[in-house]
């Protein structure tokens, strides 16, 4: 089973003034996305910044997720079908795929980037882990949210950068909660068992031995 | 590496709602036309619609093609593993039809209820490349060893959006699919309901072997010829395939005169010698998220049944490529090539088993 380090993550809720951020980064706001796909970029590329990259290597994957995908560009898409046919940008920013090729520019990357949803995101985890193992760079993997899970306005762009490396010994665990991956663990792998994180001492307790 | 089968397939298309309908018709020259579909601004284009009289719900429409294509490929032996639903477009039909909130939680579990799925259910909404993308992550769900049998679960029906924004991006033809056609004009979409069960415990007649994606940013809405490329070299170096291995070569090809050119050109520099080209649009339509999966059970059953698709129109000498007239031989290794929006091209390699 391979070993992967979390090198790097961007999990926090997005800056108040996330937009401008990314404008500010990109010197200029993005044309042609939707607010789902700047959201994603944003939370990316912070990840990427906190991992001291500025690409992906040509064997690397990009696993995106989300349960609501572009909701607000969807409503707007139908509002403009009800009146005739949708603007061709409206039509393309409700596509998923739009922030994967987004990425794909800005990181001058050209590779596997999927996007794919699970209700439980850890099984999106094990799938990518799966995916992953025939990709020698690793994994940029993120969970891009415009709605909480209930619906209502709820911001989150959560990513983390995933290398392979040897196993460095630590005790693993086994993994049942998406946030200790998200903030405590430090290295993740499959396992007969399912996945296993080893992760820093304040969270031991909330978590079973992994035999 | 576990090798992984083609263990059942089933398909529902303008050609009926089995693959049985779909080869009597088409052995019997009966394949029904594409149907007009009037769009809001007045015009109409021509469109491949499942034939299903009597229902008009979107509910009754999915739930009936998927619990028929899932029964006839078989589904029922592979319920306790992963499914994998593709679909570019069920969003749109989810918040208009349902009146839901868009939320693809909610379409996995309810198509994972319908199907009585016991595992995992994973939803790929990757443009016109999610099948194929379902199938390449389905088949590392099993080499992982995470189950022995996946669904890939191909599906696209008709809603209220995909039809006008593909027309909005002028990307529709009027008149018909012209595949590498000299006369090529746009794509002719159609729905489609496919089903590819894969199974490491079931020999089959036809193996997985692998296959590559690759998105290029640079062209958001279009093929780029060093993405074709790649898909290709990537495809066949994981499966541990040389291009001169491959007999067929089942091409995107959708009638766009950007992406076919760029589909060709990719092709040329993939291989020196170029393998025989099947395009199956003209039967079924572009069947966006599902048609990696549609096409690639309507070719491994036109060629169980001795059926060639041949072209119907003058390809566009420009190009450079022909497709086949007639079955090669001998046929032992596809390539299966989908492209699509978000600059997505995705390639497998399927193998006979020598059984």
């Amino acid at each position: 089973m391979t070993v992967y380090r979390i090198r790097a993550r961007s999990t926090a809720p997005p800056a108040a003034d996330w937009r401008e951020q990314l404008a500010a980064r990109l010197g200029g706001r993005p044309r042609r996305i939707g607010r789902w796909a700047e959201l994603g970029l944003y939370g990316a590329l912070q990840c990427m910044t906190a991992g001291g990259e500025t690409t992906l290597g040509a064997h690397a994957a990009l696993v995106l997720s989300s349960q609501h995908g572009p909701a607000f560009a969807m409503h707007e898409a139908l509002a403009q079908a009800r009146e005739g046919l949708p603007l061709p940008l409206t039509f393309l920013q409700i596509q998923p795929n739009q922030l994967l090729a987004t990425l794909s520019a800005q990181l001058h990357w050209c590779g596997d980037a999927r996007f794919v949803t699970e209700p439980d995101p850890l099984a999106v985890l094990d799938l990518a882990l799966a995916m992953a193992d025939g990709h020698a760079d690793g994994l940029l993997l993120g969970w891009v949210n415009e709605l909480g899970p209930q619906g209502g306005l709820c911001e989150s762009s959560q990513w983390l950068r995933l290398e392979p490396v040897g196993d460095p010994g630590g005790a693993w665990h086994v993994l049942r909660d998406c946030q200790i991956l998200m903030n405590g663990a430090s290295h993740v792998r499959q396992s007969p068992s399912g996945l296993a994180v080893i992760i820093g001492p304040q969270v031991l307790n909330a978590i079973e031995p992994h035999w | 590496m576990t090798t992984v089968y083609l263990a059942g397939r089933a398909l529902a298309s303008a050609l009926g709602p089995t693959l049985d309908h779909a080869l009597s018709h088409l052995c019997g020259n009966t394949a029904p036309d594409a149907t007009p579909y009037l769009l809001t601004d007045h015009r109409d284009v021509p469109y491949r619609r499942i034939a299903d009289a009597g229902l008009s719900d979107w509910d009754a429409r999915a739930h009936a093609a998927v619990t028929g294509v899932a029964a006839d490929a078989g589904a029922s032996q592979a319920r306790k593993g992963a499914l994998f639903i593709a679909t570019s477009c069920l969003d749109g039909a989810i918040v208009e039809h349902a009146s839901r909130e868009m939320d693809f939680h909610a379409l996995s579990r309810r198509i994972g209820a319908w199907l009585d799925w016991a595992g995992p259910v994973f939803l790929v909404s990757s443009g016109c490349t999610s099948s194929v993308q379902a199938l390449l992550s389905a088949a590392e769900w099993l080499q992982a060893g995470k189950a022995t049998e996946a669904l890939v679960l191909g599906m696209e029906l008709d809603n209220q959006l995909t039809l006008p924004g593909f027309a909005a991006l002028q990307l529709l033809s009027p008149s018909r699919s012209q595949p590498f056609g000299l006369q090529r004009d746009g794509l002719v979409l159609g729905e489609a309901v496919a089903a590819l069960r894969l199974s490491t415990v079931q020999a089959a007649p036809w193996v997985l072997r692998g296959g590559a994606h690759v998105v290029d940013g640079s062209l958001p809405t279009g093929a780029s010829a060093k993405a074709v490329a790649l898909m290709c070299q990537r495809a066949l170096a994981v499966s541990g395939v040389n291009a001169a291995d491959v007999d067929l070569v089942k091409v995107q090809a959708a009638g766009s005169p950007g992406n076919d050119a760029a589909e060709a050109e990719g092709l040329h520099a993939a291989f020196a010698s170029m393998p025989a080209l099947v395009s199956l649009k003209p039967l079924i339509g572009h069947c966006m998220g599902a048609s990696g999966a549609a096409e690639i059970a309507l070719l491994l059953e036109c060629l169980e049944r001795g059926y060639w698709p041949s072209p119907c129109d003058a390809v566009d000498p420009a190009l450079n490529v022909q497709l086949a007239v007639t079955t090669p031989f001998p046929l032992n290794c596809v390539l299966a090539t989908i492209l699509g929006f978000g600059g997505s091209h995705a390639a497998v390699v399927l193998e006979r088993n020598p059984l």
